[in-house]
């Protein structure tokens, strides 16, 4: 579901963004996919991990890829250290 | 037997090599390119597939600019390599050598390259959009024209002393430069074909990242202090006599 919360791009690239959970859900599944996490886990943890962050997001007016990509990693890190990893770094392997 | 001068210049050709295989982009292509594979499901088989056709294609690649450019000397200098060729070839080693002492990673966490971001984006975009084999190798392909800029003095140097060889010695030196310069790339393919997780992969180059580095700018340094030495120094001091 969209929340009526700005998500900031780094540099101003490109323009704010509604936020939205199930994207990052499947941003988070995704990565879990990448470190071979069975997909049913995958799921879970991803909804889970979606759940927590969204709830923080909430009470934001805006905020920054960044610091979702950072809070993700941060609750991931509790139920698939792999994957808060991936997760973190792959926009930091080339 | 091997005469001596084969033996020295098949050892050139397995030091440039080795300096090669010490690049990192298309361990890093390849990296990105199975991680979106696995993240958006791909069978087993059909990541085995991308793999392959990704390590095909840096292997036809490699080959390509090596013998292009070993062709392309012979027919420019038929009849021998000037000093001056010789000169620049190890100016260029070394003064790569110490840029990628310098520069080769990023001051920042991962292993993101001293390469132009537009083009960084681009190989990330495309490993992100390769679904077939025939896609992941053209990827292959431009993984490693990307890294041309790094690999061109290693290439050079192993051309021309390729060219001086006799044709089965040649292909012989073509087939160890190709095998010792992609050898961790099939490394890394086998180890993520066998099921290894991408996260440990990228754990462990980051973490041998400025070894690596340092590895690579060493290894550019020597061979051009050695080819400097062997193809100037001595031959002038020889000349001399």
């Amino acid at each position: 579901m969209g929340l009526a919360v700005d998500v900031v791009k780094p540099y101003g690239k490109q323009k704010p963004m509604t936020y939205d959970s199930e994207k990052l859900a499947r941003s988070i599944n995704s990565a879990c996919l990448s470190v071979r996490t069975p997909e049913g886990e995958a799921a879970s943890t991803a909804s889970h991990v979606a759940r927590i962050v969204s709830l923080w997001v909430n009470s934001k007016p805006a905020i920054t890829t960044h610091d979702i990509r950072r809070l993700v990693a941060q609750h991931l890190q509790r139920y698939h250290p792999d994957a808060a990893y991936y997760y973190l770094h792959q926009r930091r392997i080339l | 037997m091997i005469p001596d001068n084969t033996t020295i210049a098949l050892s050139i050709v397995f030091l440039a090599a080795l300096v090669h295989a010490s690049f990192q982009l298309s361990i890093s292509v390849l990296t990105l390119m199975s991680g979106h594979a696995l993240g958006r499901k791909t069978a087993h088989r059909r990541l085995v597939h991308l793999i392959g056709g990704f390590v095909s294609g840096a292997i036809v690649m490699t080959v390509f600019l090596l013998t292009f450019i070993a062709y392309l000397a012979g027919v420019i200098m038929p009849f021998g390599t000037p000093a001056i060729l010789w000169a620049i070839s190890s100016g260029l080693a070394i003064g790569v050598g110490i840029a990628v002492w310098l520069f080769y990673y990023r001051r920042q966490l991962g292993t993101i390259l001293w390469i132009p971001r537009s083009f960084a984006r681009y190989l990330d975009n495309r490993a992100k959009t390769t679904k077939s084999a025939a896609e992941s190798f053209s990827l292959g392909l431009s993984s490693v024209l990307s890294e041309l800029l790094f690999i061109f003095a290693p290439l050079i140097i192993a051309a021309l002393v390729l060219i001086r060889l006799t044709p089965d010695m040649q292909a012989l030196g073509i087939l160890l430069y190709a095998s010792v310069s992609l050898l961790p790339l099939l490394v890394i393919s086998l180890l993520i074909s066998n099921g290894r997780k991408i996260s440990r992969i990228q754990q462990w180059r980051e973490t041998n990242k400025r070894f690596l580095q340092f590895a690579a700018g060493s290894g550019l340094l020597i061979l051009g202090v050695y080819i400097y030495s062997e193809q100037i120094v001595i031959v002038n001091a020889l000349g001399g006599l």
